[in-house]
């Protein structure tokens, strides 16, 4: 009897045991987010009353991040899950909620933030859609943060439900998300001349990755790498788009650092005059592309450099 | 309790007149006065709102019209396609040895969520010998605290890190041999109830798995007990896993698992003299445990991800039999005695399989297995090795080209007389929803 209550009190305490003895829960919002750009913009407009962190890195493609166990215990704790949405996680993130089992960041949860609901979307398809046209997001292109105008109304966003779980400092959100889209306003500004350059210039891309800025710059993208979304270039489409290139006068090759660049540099080789610009499309994706507004001034700036 | 939750309404109530008496001890002019800064905040805060910078919704084409994406709540519907071919130099190697193609199986899958407290998990098998099967099927807790996960129903039962994985996502054709010989062809289920908690005191990742279920493996129906060996409540199979995982960095990480179960088989006898009914009994209840350590190490570079990745996978799993089954209620005495034909020996098996990612598309991967025999001087211990080319076309379909030499002999002595060559080929498909990526 003594040996079953024994082999009871240390299975409860196995259980939840680590939960009793853990610390009390701090006064700050945890966030967690699925990219490091929803985790700039998060930690620019929360400050120092939310403890942010990411599952995604800047250099890491966002459709592939592995589920690891390392990060389900990340969302155990989170008040906030904040997420691009649009299916991009959707290869990794039910796996880490189902894990999580967290309530609060569950869908219809309190801390269940799906970002996308605050921009409008590009390339929602009007038909039916399947397979054959690639990995289609069927709800539409998951890639808008890269326009400035949608990260300040991810910042607006992220000042509403940061001030709905905590409206004691509803106000300092407030003004942050206003100094952050000041900020992005700012940066247009000063980017001016480079958008110039880059209106209506032909390029081409790797991934339909680039709508947002190319929308937002005003490139003109004449072709990509991918014949379709997330399918690898094969040289029949690759013959194609170098004659494409030819008549455009497309001279620039953009693309993300965590693609091989061999066949960018194929096609360029086949075009004279063609750069392969690297480009990061998320906040970290290169070194000293620390912030948001550091990611916007980067890539307009290396493409400003490439078309002229 | 009952006199505390009277004390709460009472306090509620009270709370309530008292602030009702100080309403009406107010003035008149103190409530114009009071309505008038409520007409000003009210006519500030919707100035405020209206310069809030406010989420768009989504541009959507025309004619399509903004609500749910999926307005008659029907659950996700999915479709999984396994399809082999065997090409090896001496007959078929595939179950139906008459065959050398053959679709393994479809299995059909719906899944959504129930209501708020559970989701549902329904797997349909569907194949030429079983007919129609409910592969699993089960009921899971989504909103139980201490974030504990109850699951009732059938489901792939916590043996091991591979038993765990459906039969179409390996990354070889069939499972390892320790697997099929030890837990079945298509992996080890079980009906009952799983409880499953994750914690972290020790700074890592821990996963606790308790399962009960109703039997251990399928039920051969060419074995007959006298009664039922799950008659008893220690005649259930009980499973438990406890899941270690650690980040060695941003690229490499590191699972090392334990799993003990135990429950009672049908094992053979000499068969007894038919009953009254013409049942002839041939097997009794014997005890069988496994307990078994498995190590997964993978490795995965973040920015090159896309093209580049390892794993190397090794599972360990030691089977104890009983030696002298008892049986229960005990066989009728008299007549030939009873020979007990189940294993009685201890036996081991493992497996270790490692994969190379070769391109964006493509893998290399090899596996290595062993299994111990219960009577060396009847059936020498298995030995195999196997190679395997795996292509993904996309993250929906999947080719794969396996060879196998399985050595009956082992490396040692008997090599080559005994071996078996075999030489496969698997294409599996998924249709609808994206699913997860298996971790």
């Amino acid at each position: 009897m003594h040996r079953r209550t024994f082999v009871a009190a240390l299975a409860a305490f196995t259980l939840a045991g680590p939960t009793v003895l853990a610390a009390p829960a701090a006064a700050q919002l945890k966030v967690v987010t699925s990219t490091t750009d929803l985790y700039d913009i998060a930690t620019a407009v929360g400050g120092k009353y939310i403890e942010a962190s990411h599952i995604g890195e800047g250099y890491q493609d966002p459709h592939f991040i592995e589920a690891k166990p390392s990060f389900v215990l990340k969302l155990r704790d989170a008040d906030v899950w904040a997420f691009v949405g649009l299916d991009l996680e959707i290869g990794w993130m039910p796996l880490l909620l189902q894990g999580a089992r967290n309530q609060k960041i569950m869908q219809g949860g309190s801390g269940y933030l799906d970002v996308s609901k605050a921009v409008p979307v590009l390339d929602v398809p009007s038909g039916n859609v399947d397979r054959s046209q690639g990995d289609v997001h069927p709800l539409g292109n998951p890639h808008y943060w890269l326009e400035p105008e949608n990260g300040k109304r991810m910042a607006g966003l992220f000042a509403q439900k940061f001030s709905q779980l905590d409206p004691a400092h509803a106000a300092a959100y407030q003004a942050n998300a206003k100094a952050f889209a000041a900020k992005v306003d700012a940066t247009t500004r000063a980017l001016a001349p480079q958008l110039a350059a880059i209106k209506g210039k032909p390029i081409v891309a790797w991934h339909t990755s680039w709508r947002y800025f190319a929308d937002y710059t005003g490139a003109n993208i004449v072709g990509f790498m991918e014949p379709k979304p997330g399918v690898p270039p094969s040289p029949s489409h690759l013959a194609g788009l170098i004659q494409t290139m030819k008549r455009t006068g497309a001279k620039v090759i953009i693309m993300e650092p965590f693609y091989d660049r061999k066949m960018a540099d194929f096609v360029a080789k086949n075009v004279p005059g063609t750069k392969v610009l690297v480009l990061p499309p998320s906040v970290g994706g290169v070194r000293g592309v620390d912030d948001y507004v550091a990611l916007i001034r980067h890539d307009v700036t290396q493409l400003a450099a490439a078309v002229q | 309790m009952r006199s505390l939750a009277t004390a709460v309404v009472l306090l509620a109530l009270g709370a309530g007149v008292l602030d009702a008496q100080q309403r009406d001890t107010l003035t008149r002019a103190q409530r114009d006065s009071i309505a008038a800064a409520d007409s000003i905040r009210l006519v500030r805060e919707l100035e405020r709102l209206q310069n809030e910078p406010r989420a768009q919704p989504p541009s959507a084409p025309a004619g399509t019209t903004a609500g749910p994406t999926n307005p008659r709540l029907l659950p996700d519907i999915s479709a999984v396609g396994d399809i082999v071919g065997d090409l090896s130099p001496d007959g078929s190697t595939l179950e139906d040895p008459s065959k050398r193609a053959d679709i393994r199986e479809i299995e059909v899958a719906l899944q959504a969520a129930v209501d708020p407290y559970f989701r549902g998990d329904v797997f349909l098998g569907f194949n030429d010998e079983e007919g129609v099967a409910v592969e699993q099927a089960f009921l899971t807790t989504t909103a139980l605290p201490q974030q504990i996960e109850l699951r009732i129903g059938r489901y792939l039962l916590p043996v091991g890190k591979i038993n765990l994985t459906h039969r179409h996502d390996l990354h070889t054709i069939d499972y390892p041999w320790v697997v099929q010989r030890f837990l079945g062809a298509e992996g080890l289920k079980g009906t009952g109830l799983w409880a499953l908690r994750i914690f972290a005191p020790f700074g890592f990742y821990q996963e606790l798995n308790v399962a009960v279920t109703d039997g251990f493996g399928e039920r051969d129906e060419a074995l007959v007990t006298a009664e039922p060996v799950n008659r008893r409540l220690s005649g259930l199979t009980y499973t438990a896993r406890l899941r270690n995982y650690w980040d060695l960095s941003q690229a490499a990480n590191l699972e090392l698992s334990g799993t003990a179960i135990t429950g009672v088989r049908a094992q053979p006898i000499t068969p007894l003299a038919p009953d009254e009914e013409g049942v002839v009994v041939n097997a009794v209840g014997a005890r069988q445990t496994l307990l078994g350590a498995d190590l997964t190490y993978r490795w995965r570079p973040l920015q090159q991800g896309l093209y580049k990745s390892f794993i190397l996978q090794a599972e360990l799993l030691r089977q104890l039999n009983a030696d002298s089954p008892v049986s229960t209620p005990p066989l009728p005495a008299g007549g030939t005695p009873i020979e007990y034909l189940g294993p009685r020996r201890d036996v081991t098996g493992a497996y270790a399989f490692a994969r190379w990612q070769t391109s964006r598309r493509g893998y290399v991967g090899g596996r290595y297995d062993y299994v111990q025999s219960y009577d060396a001087a009847i059936d020498p211990d298995l030995h195999a090795a196997s190679l395997y080319l795996e292509f993904f076309p996309s993250e929906f379909s999947k080719l794969l080209l396996g060879y196998e030499r399985v050595f009956q002999g082992g490396l040692g002595s008997g090599f080559g007389a005994d071996a078996l060559h075999r030489l496969l080929l698997q294409a599996t498909f998924a249709l609808g929803p994206h699913k997860p990526h298996p971790f």
